[in-house]
């Protein structure tokens, strides 16, 4: 081994971390506050789901994946407070009112032939737009001084890609007629839009803004 | 999606049998019924009918399983999230969120378990009992029918179960049964902890709450099914449920109350058998 005493850098040559971050301490709080919400609604209608539809391995994976979502709000809950935000309940909020109002039309279907579109909303529609909010999160903070929300973002992404790929499947394997590919579609589109007007789920800049800000201003 | 969802609209697929709580008592095939001349026995492996009566087991802690999955999602939704009285706080969401996965696995167990067996899904009838305690509007009042009666009772069948496991020389079930029992100890301490925190300062609330938990626990006494006798098919899991939170007072108040079930099941049968032989 080298001489202990001989001097080394504070970080190795393959730590190639940065101290600027796109967030400051209030705009992360902010962010954390709306996944906190949105992963709330989501556990909620998974639990609620799990009585009205009747296919068995369907119940079973919603009874899992509602799991899954309170604990991702948990951490956004633990979160919060770090952020200095002493009340969690003040950020607990929607992104705006669309937001509100796709998660109302993502929670409205309950009859139990409805089940692809209980599961196209969160699957093809939500998750999918959790991923690409936490993901901009994750590739814009500062890698030093919001090192805990990364962390969170690390297991929520995890658990989202995994619940995703789950969904998608039990989605495929329901879907057995061009009507019902229809159903689908029709059902994501609607909501989609409803999403679009939201802007993501934690606004417009959920994702950031892939124009220069010349094209963003024409 | 509507708020409190009804019992009878519980969804499933075409291979469940539903039968009300009056036609589940009065079969003469189910354990502990009103109408069974043999009246409630004790699963023991040198039962001849042991097989099919452990299997008959299963298939109910199954639909027990699911229903309790459906319970614990429904209090998720139900209620708005805060500390009021017709409310549900945060924390206690989260905590019926975990029941909901924990749940979801005692069904995939339940489900590998049956099969082990050689049972088929919906070989046996389903009533909705257990979810109907579920429904109860008060949060505190659900919480106490479902984590404490409720998840009392699968402690009860579990430990019965594993003990039946180790008779029988079924390690896979005695196995399962052991760890699912562990989840319920869990669920039944959630509910002690969260009646003393919900009702600290309103005991009233509690009392209310504790009259629903022994109103239930009598209707899943089944008539003297669960009890302290030599021959109680399910015994009362006292060690276990110490784990959980109950105190001896309380155990032996439940001891009581099964008592009462089966002396009530034991007139009515020899009623009926008294009416069959005039």
């Amino acid at each position: 081994m080298a001489d202990p005493k001989k001097a080394r850098a504070p970080f190795a040559p393959w730590d190639r971390r940065e101290l600027p971050g796109a967030f400051t301490v209030e705009e992360s709080a902010r962010r954390v506050g709306n996944y906190k919400w949105i992963e709330m609604k989501l556990f909620e209608v998974l639990g609620g789901w799990v009585a009205t539809v009747p296919e068995l391995d369907v119940k079973m994976r919603l009874g899992t994946h509602c799991y899954h979502h309170a604990w991702h709000s948990e951490l956004w809950h633990k979160r919060l407070p770090e952020l200095r935000e002493m009340n969690p309940d003040r950020l607990t909020l929607p992104a705006n009112d669309e937001l509100v109002a796709f998660v109302d039309a993502m929670t409205e279907p309950e009859a139990p032939d409805l089940t692809i579109e209980k599961l196209v909303g969160v699957y093809r529609v939500l998750i999918p737009h959790k991923i690409a909010a936490y993901t901009f999160h994750l590739n814009n903070t500062s890698t030093i001084t919001d090192a805990p929300t990364i962390r969170s973002l690390k297991f929520a992404l995890q658990d989202e890609f995994e619940d995703w790929r789950d969904g998608e499947m039990l989605i495929q394997s329901l879907i057995d007629t061009d009507a019902e590919v229809d159903r689908a579609a029709a059902h994501q589109a609607k909501l989609e839009k409803l999403m679009l007007a939201a802007g993501g789920i934690a606004g417009p800049g959920s994702i950031g803004s892939a124009y220069t800000e010349q094209e963003a201003h024409a | 999606m509507r708020k409190i969802f009804p019992a009878d609209l519980l969804a499933r697929d075409e291979r469940f049998v539903r039968l009300t709580t009056e036609q589940r008592f009065m079969d003469p095939r189910s354990p502990g019924s009103r109408s069974n001349p043999r009246g409630a026995m004790k699963l023991t492996p040198d039962r001849p009918d042991a097989p099919d009566a452990a299997r008959a087991l299963m298939h109910g802690i199954f639909v027990g399983e699911v229903q309790a999955l459906e319970g614990a999602g429904r209090t998720c939704w139900d209620f708005e999230t805060g500390d009021g009285g017709d409310e549900t706080p945060f924390a206690l969401k989260l905590d019926m969120a975990r029941q909901c996965w924990d749940e979801a696995r005692h069904c995939e167990i339940s489900v590998k378990l049956s099969d082990w067996m050689g049972t088929e899904l919906g070989e046996f009838s389903e009533s909705t009992f257990l979810y109907e305690a579920a429904c109860n509007p008060d949060p505190v009042l659900r919480l106490t029918g479902v984590n404490r009666a409720l998840e009392g009772l699968a402690i009860d069948v579990f430990n019965t179960m594993k003990e039946f496991g180790d008779i029988a020389g079924d390690p896979v079930l005695e196995f399962c049964e052991d760890w699912m029992l562990a989840d319920e100890v869990t669920h039944v301490k959630m509910g002690s902890d969260w009646l003393r925190r919900l009702t600290e300062k309103d005991p009233e609330r509690r009392e209310r709450a504790l009259e629903f938990q022994r109103i239930v626990d009598k209707l899943f006494s089944l008539g003297g099914f669960r009890g302290e006798d030599d021959d109680s098919p399910i015994r009362l899991a006292r060690r276990f449920r110490e784990l959980a939170g109950f105190d001896k007072e309380e155990m032996d108040d439940l001891a009581e109350i099964s008592r009462e079930a089966k002396a009530d099941a034991d007139r009515m049968r020899e009623q009926l058998v008294a009416e069959a032989n005039a």
